[in-house]
């Protein structure tokens, strides 16, 4: 125990070594693993669909073998009636993504779950059954960002205030937020119900006011 | 690849993966106050508190679905054995680190906090 | 050498003087978060109260922008402050130095005003340059981005020819390697790209590999060095054991990237790899337990400052609890998908971030006014000490109170807003009625009250201490006769 020549495991000179080395080792291994998901993270991808998938219809739907719920691309449904192509979705798109930045949405709501939890996950809100109706979300969801300060929230008095979005960028902003849908989240959020986007019936059941998001119109 | 936890488990995953830690934390220290102060009669309830910890790890397992799958059986398998040797790997390089100390002398020992 | 007791910057080197500058700022800045956080936490009680004036979303900001500026400022500081001492030469660059502090610190200003009058801006690239980035936690525009990286680059600079030109401590070759990373990996938050998943899985390179990496060996550094003055401990023994650290942390905490990758587009492998270096997160915890003990053992705990041991005993209970308890109860993947995205994440981040870093800036500024002071006493029997422990203890329990009440609502959450409700917006709401997220936020609204008390007599105390001591401070040499740790 009281030997006055140090132990080689118990070395400065020997853990010097390991922390350089295993450092090295995990950012290696975590380079590697960045090119494979930057790859597959990549718009265009079958997790992270391309831009032009606005275009589409987009659900969510459970799927067994991966034992919960993906994106799942629809028929053609193009968002305010105009089919883009991807470089006028992928503007679109992007229009709306600095929107969502230069208002600051994520300091109240969470995107992916990530950002602020006064507000509700945007992760889905393409799909949010509180919308009504898929036929009447698209101008509700227009009208809601360009001024939420009037229409109704919740029980609780959490309003969105107004933050000056003019319509282009609101229809921009609807546009990012339907294709963030379409994105492959391994399941996350769970149990969720989709808006009813089936052809035959329009749902036209209003939802309960206390904690509808839909304005009154 | 994962099986969500049961809405009734979700109370069940919390309270254990804490007490993991928790017990882990109770079993290093009394592992290594056993051992500073030369007090052989702690050391059964280091290992009681390590029992508290394997048993924490196996219901988290349970409640998490952990069994289901072979990689986080395997998971469990490593906490369970990793925990355990952590402190004594941890008190063997203390002892390393501080060779020229009389390390296993009986010193008063000072609660630290 | 000035009276004992009064503050004098002829009791500092030059580093020093420019240290306290730092943690001036950063004081003032955690003044700045506890204020808007108490002001965001209003909003949850009152969701009218400053409605369209001064937004959640620009108190939050602000939160959680002021935190990061404040504990960087802190961190700066806190190694000018040891630089000199440690190298054992002037610091090369300290004009240079002061300069970038007027810049930092206006340019903080000047984020701060724009962040309070300007608010938000048109959709398009000139907002994020000029007004704010709309990233959680690195909001800061661009502009601001590249002045951040500049101001780190001098100071790596002053750093790194510093602890060239003197000699070149194991504390400093880890400090200037870790500073190198910590630069570079603010980069990687830096790009704008209109695809979600991408920015995400870069911007959480900054946050996570900043947070539960790169500051961590930072931190573990500073309390090395903290060991060594305020205890006496050996530094071959204190070195060797930030390297086994080094080891634990980044073996540890690199891939641990992986479980911020569960749920944000990236592929399902993620899952495995965060669940497995999750497991492994204990360890480095399960070693800080066995060495205090060990140490704890050989030591009589007196120290030359006592509100500083006591702040980084503090910090190692933080860090055990914060991150270490707080955060494995929600890691796992099967029970993330409930958690993440929830009020457990807050209760999570108030705790680790205070635990873990708040406590050791808090630490050094003691250790830096002591100094200041002219090495006056601060051991037992402090002239007024009853200050530095009414706050230490309201900050602590503030603290704890907002974490468990954030539990609570976050428990409920997980419950009924994701897995019952599953996460849609009126699931949302009925998590945020229902009684027990009520309640928890008018207990986090009461503890908060409290960590703002702690905070003024921190404050406080900060500014007074050692005011009227005449007594000069307890040597540490003394008590290095028996050469143990």
């Amino acid at each position: 125990m009281s030997q006055t020549q140090t132990l080689w495991w118990a070395s400065e000179s020997f853990w010097k070594k390991m922390a350089i080395w295993i450092t090295a080792a995990s950012a290696v291994v975590l380079i590697f693993l960045t090119f494979d998901t930057v790859a597959k993270i990549t718009a265009g991808g079958k997790r992270v669909p391309a831009y032009s998938v606005i275009n589409h219809r987009i659900d969510y739907v459970f799927d067994e073998k991966r034992n919960h719920q993906v994106p799942v691309i629809g028929p053609v449904e193009p968002l305010f009636g105009k089919v883009l192509s991807e470089a006028e979705a992928k503007d679109l798109v992007s229009k709306g993504k600095l929107t969502t930045q230069a208002k600051n949405c994520m300091n109240c709501h969470t995107l992916l779950g990530n950002g602020a939890y006064f507000a509700p996950d945007l992760t889905k809100s393409w799909l949010d059954p509180a919308w009504g109706s898929k036929e009447v979300r698209e101008q509700l969801m227009v009208d809601f960002l360009m001024d939420p300060s009037d229409k109704l929230h919740n029980a609780l008095g959490r309003r969105m205030p107004k933050l000056g979005i003019t319509e282009e960028e609101a229809r921009a902003t609807v546009a990012f937020l339907k294709w963030m849908s379409a994105i492959d989240t391994n399941g996350f959020p769970a149990n969720f119900k989709p808006i009813d986007q089936a052809d035959a019936a329009p749902e036209t059941a209003p939802p309960p006011v206390e904690s509808a998001p839909v304005p009154a119109l | 690849m994962i099986e969500p936890v049961e809405l009734a488990n979700f109370f069940t995953v919390f309270f254990s993966a804490a007490s993991v830690i928790l017990f882990g934390a109770g079993y290093a220290l009394l592992f290594a106050w056993s051992r500073v102060s030369a007090r052989p009669r702690l050391m059964p309830l280091a290992y009681a508190a390590y029992l508290g910890l394997a048993a924490s790890v196996i219901t988290l397992g349970l409640a998490a679905n952990l069994f289901n799958s072979g990689f986080w059986t395997f998971i469990v398998l490593l906490m369970l054995v990793g925990y355990l040797l952590a402190p004594h790997a941890v008190w063997h390089l203390c002892v390393g680190t501080h060779t020229d100390a009389p390390a296993a002398e009986s010193v008063k020992l000072t609660q630290p906090r | 050498m000035a009276a004992l007791g009064i503050l004098d910057s002829a009791n500092l080197n030059g580093g020093q003087k420019l240290a306290v500058k730092y943690f001036t700022v950063a004081i003032a800045l955690f003044a700045a978060q506890v204020l808007f956080g108490l002001l965001a936490g209003l909003q949850y009680l009152y969701p009218d109260f400053l409605y369209g004036v001064l937004d959640f979303s620009v108190n939050r900001m602000l939160h959680i922008n002021a935190m990061v500026v404040w504990l960087l400022f802190g961190f700066i500081g806190a190694v000018y402050w040891l630089l000199e001492d440690e190298s054992g030469v002037p610091v090369v660059g300290l004009a240079l130095g002061n300069l970038i502090f007027w810049v930092f610190t206006l340019a903080v200003v000047a984020v701060v005003l724009v962040y309070l009058l300007v608010q938000v801006g048109p959709g398009e690239l000139k907002s994020i340059w000029l007004i704010n980035e709309g990233r959680e936690y690195i909001e800061a525009p661009r502009w601001a981005d590249i002045g951040i990286v500049v101001c780190v680059l001098v100071f790596f600079y002053n750093v790194a020819a510093t602890f060239m030109k003197g000699r070149f401590t194991g504390i400093g070759g880890v400090l200037v390697l870790d500073l190198v990373a910590l630069a570079g990996l603010y980069t990687a938050g830096m790009w704008y790209t209109p695809n979600i998943s991408m920015d995400q899985h870069w911007w959480w390179w900054v946050i996570h590999l900043w947070v539960e990496a790169t500051w961590e060996v930072l931190v573990g550094c500073l309390l090395a060095y903290g060991l060594i003055k305020t205890m006496g401990v050996r530094r071959k023994i204190v070195e060797t054991w930030l390297y086994i650290e080094v080891a634990l942390l980044f073996g540890s905490g690199i891939l641990g990237l992986g479980h911020h990758y569960f749920w944000i587009g990236t592929p399902e492998y993620w899952l495995a790899i965060g669940g497995f270096f999750s497991a492994l997160e204990p360890i480095p915890l399960v070693a800080m337990v066995v060495h205090a003990v060990f140490d704890a053992g050989h030591h009589k705990l007196k120290s030359t400052n006592n509100p500083a041991l006591a702040w980084m005993i503090a910090q190692a209970f933080g860090n055990f609890f914060g991150a270490g308890v707080w955060g494995f109860m929600h890691t796992l993947p099967q029970i993330n998908l409930y958690t993440h995205g929830t009020q457990w994440t807050a209760s999570h981040g108030h705790l680790a971030f205070f635990g873990a870093y708040a406590t050791i800036v808090i630490a050094f500024v003691y250790l830096a006014v002591q100094k200041w002071r002219g090495n006056v006493w601060m051991s037992g029997e402090l002239v007024g000490g009853w200050k530095w422990k009414w706050a230490l203890f309201l900050l602590h329990v503030g603290m704890l109170g907002m974490t468990m009440a954030l539990l609570v609502a976050g428990y409920e959450q997980s419950q009924i807003e994701r897995a019952i409700e599953g996460s849609g917006w009126m699931g949302y709401f009925a998590g945020q009625a229902h009684p027990w997220f009520q309640q928890g936020m008018v207990w986090r609204m009461i503890s908060g009250w409290t960590f703002a008390a702690g905070f003024v007599l921190l404050a406080w105390d900060l500014m007074t201490i050692g005011k009227r001591e005449s007594r000069p401070a307890r040597s540490v040499e003394m008590r290095e006769a028996p050469a143990m740790a």
